[in-house]
């Protein structure tokens, strides 16, 4: 969590981590996930679809969300929808996405309210009558996120035999490109199984994987 | 073990679990081992194997060529060096050859007389063991991809197949029609699985990405779709409601058990089903790689404690464990890409074949000996000891006699 430059967004972006970063801290998947899912049902973590991969969820802390989003909203028009949306947040943390009939009965909002959510960032167009769950001005975030999730597998890919120690990897100096650390992107390949981490007795190793 | 064994003897310890323990210390311990081979009969690939269920003894292979051949397992000879050997083949000389590739190969559950084999000529043939002779031949309008026969059935004799035809066909054995037919997939079966726990369980993948359970015993469709997502509507795009992989679904494996069921799909990905209830229990493997067009035929230990999956991955086998979804080991050793793996339950031994033609036997590591027998058999003939398997070695007779 501490790796998440915070900065470089003016502070307007809770912090963001991804679920397969945590799939490279620990080793048992199957833990991780279930660990994930008790704090979403006790209402402290949320979990977001982040759209450019089918796989890749963000995960964000309730507190953190709310106050950024709150913060975001200050002195606009939308802010009582918001607040009233985050009132919900609760019952939120387990789903990912809304469907209409949803919203309208459950959450009893109207129409103009869905709209006013999806221009604060809260719900982003998912399909005609869905939203997903989104956190505002992420958009930002994923940009630079592929960007510099390219720009390390291009090092690693580079790299005498596409392979690369990982103490190796974090000490070299990051292009323009990289706009976060070298050690969250170093987590984010190795849980999305990108490249493949290999023990070795200079320590581990990462392969890039030729799917 | 020596623990597990006294244990045993007291009654302190129910006798089943001295066996699992071992099972599962021989399943962790598989390795090539230099004495043990399977002779080479086939000049293309191998798609797939099987090991009878009766005797364990026999092995059924099928190759890209057509030919399928027949080798015993059974060690006799006193040597620790030991070949597998053909017993016979259906070689490309035999009249009643596959013209193409043979895909499934299977065994007549109840004894070796008889084996079904289906191929890429659009047949499947049911042989007489003895005179190598097919006894009966279905025929289809498309490639088959995969056969499978019951293996507990006892009232009826059921072959279900999947072919590029959407619709799965039910062979009966005993009369030879092929009226029934099951209705409900949109492309072509991929592979089709009898349940061991009930004898009219039926669970079938399809290249549409679904898996669906059928009842046969039921003129109405499918019993219900596993779904990846467990009905959870939010997670998945609107398209993707009711798959279970997000790519074609090459690969089905009932547990010993038949509790569970595994499936693997073009998605890379492996997932763990309850059979009876449909429900994903969402074991996390990690990325499983597939890249097989047809079939993946991959299988699961019986008689461990906690049970292994094998699954061929590119040019190896890996090994996870079933419920919590963790890489045990990687088996290397084919040259090339590895299409079938098979469970011997007795020996804890793996066989698996691939497209370098070679069947590779997987045998767990003999026990290192215990420090003071090394000392000792350094007086008596070391050679003899350490060479001999242990288990001929004569425990009964007593050097006084």
């Amino acid at each position: 969590m501490t790796l998440f430059p915070r900065k470089l967004f003016n502070d307007s972006l809770p912090q963001i981590v991804m679920k397969h970063q945590l799939y490279s801290i620990h080793n048992d998947k199957t833990l991780v996930d279930k660990e994930l899912n008790k704090l979403r049902e006790q209402g402290e973590l949320l979990m977001f679809q982040l759209g450019f991969d089918a796989d890749a969820f963000g995960l964000v802390f309730a507190s953190d969300y709310k106050a950024k989003v709150l913060a975001g909203e200050d002195g606009r028009a939308t802010r009582a929808t918001v607040e009233k949306f985050l009132e919900k947040l609760p019952s939120l943390c387990t789903e990912l996405s809304f469907s209409k009939d949803k919203m309208l009965k459950e959450f009893r909002f109207t129409d103009s309210e869905i709209t006013q959510l999806v221009k604060s960032g809260v719900l982003t167009v998912r399909d005609a009558g869905s939203w997903w769950l989104s956190i505002p001005n992420s958009g930002k975030f994923t940009k630079y996120f592929i960007q510099g999730r390219k720009a390390v597998l291009n090092m690693v890919k580079k790299s005498k035999y596409s392979e690369v120690l990982k103490t190796e990897l974090e000490e070299r100096r990051t292009t323009s490109h990289v706009k976060f650390q070298m050690k969250y992107h170093i987590h984010d390949i190795v849980g999305a199984e990108l490249v493949e981490s290999i023990p070795t007795t200079s320590g581990t190793l990462l392969r890039f994987v030729d799917s | 073990m020596l623990g597990f064994l006294t244990a045993r003897q007291a009654g302190v310890d129910d006798p089943l679990r001295l066996r699992r323990a071992e099972s599962t210390r021989r399943v962790l311990s598989l390795k090539l081992n230099p004495d043990r081979d399977v002779d080479r009969i086939h000049g293309n690939g191998i798609n797939t194997i099987d090991i009878e269920a009766v005797e364990g003894r026999y092995m059924l292979s099928g190759g890209a060529d057509g030919v399928i051949v027949i080798y015993d397992l059974e060690n006799y000879s006193r040597k620790l060096q030991y070949t597998c050997k053909a017993v016979c083949t259906v070689g490309r000389s035999s009249r009643y050859v596959h013209k193409f590739s043979v895909e499934t190969v299977q065994w007549y559950p109840y004894d070796t007389g008889m084996f079904v084999s289906s191929s890429f000529d659009k047949t499947m043939k049911v042989w007489d063991t003895e005179t190598l002779k097919p006894a009966e031949v279905f025929e289809f309008e498309g490639n088959v991809y995969s056969h499978h026969l019951s293996p507990i059935a006892r009232k009826h004799s059921l072959i279900a197949v999947g072919t590029t035809d959407p619709k799965i066909q039910l062979c009966d054995l005993k009369s030879g029609s092929r009226i029934h037919v099951l209705q409900g997939h949109r492309a072509e079966i991929l592979s089709v699985r009898w349940s061991p726990r009930y004898d009219h369980i039926l669970a079938t993948a399809s290249a549409d990405s679904k898996v669906k359970v059928w009842d046969v015993r039921r003129a109405s469709g499918s019993l219900f779709t596993l779904d990846q997502h467990n009905g959870d509507k939010s997670k998945a795009s609107s398209e993707a409601v009711n798959t279970a992989h997000n790519g074609r679904v090459n690969g089905l494996c009932f547990t010993g058990d038949g509790l569970y069921l595994l499936t693997t799909g073009t998605d890379d990905r492996m997932r763990l089903w309850n059979s009876a209830t449909g429900e994903n229990t969402l074991v996390n493997y990690g990325k499983v790689c597939n890249e097989s067009r047809k079939r993946l035929q991959f299988t699961v230990s019986r008689g461990c404690s906690p049970e292994f999956v094998f699954v061929p991955c590119g040019s190896s086998v890996a090994v996870y464990a079933l419920h919590t979804g963790e890489l045990v080991t990687m088996l290397r050793g084919h040259y090339n890409n590895v299409d079938c793996c098979e469970f011997h339950p007795d020996y804890q031994e793996l066989y698996t074949g691939g497209k370098d033609c070679n069947i590779l036997a997987w045998v767990p590591a003999p026990r290192a000996p215990d420090v003071e027998e090394e000392s000792k058999s350094a007086n008596q003939a070391a050679a003899d000891q350490s060479s001999v398997n242990p288990a001929f070695q004569d425990a009964w007779s007593s050097d006084e006699d």
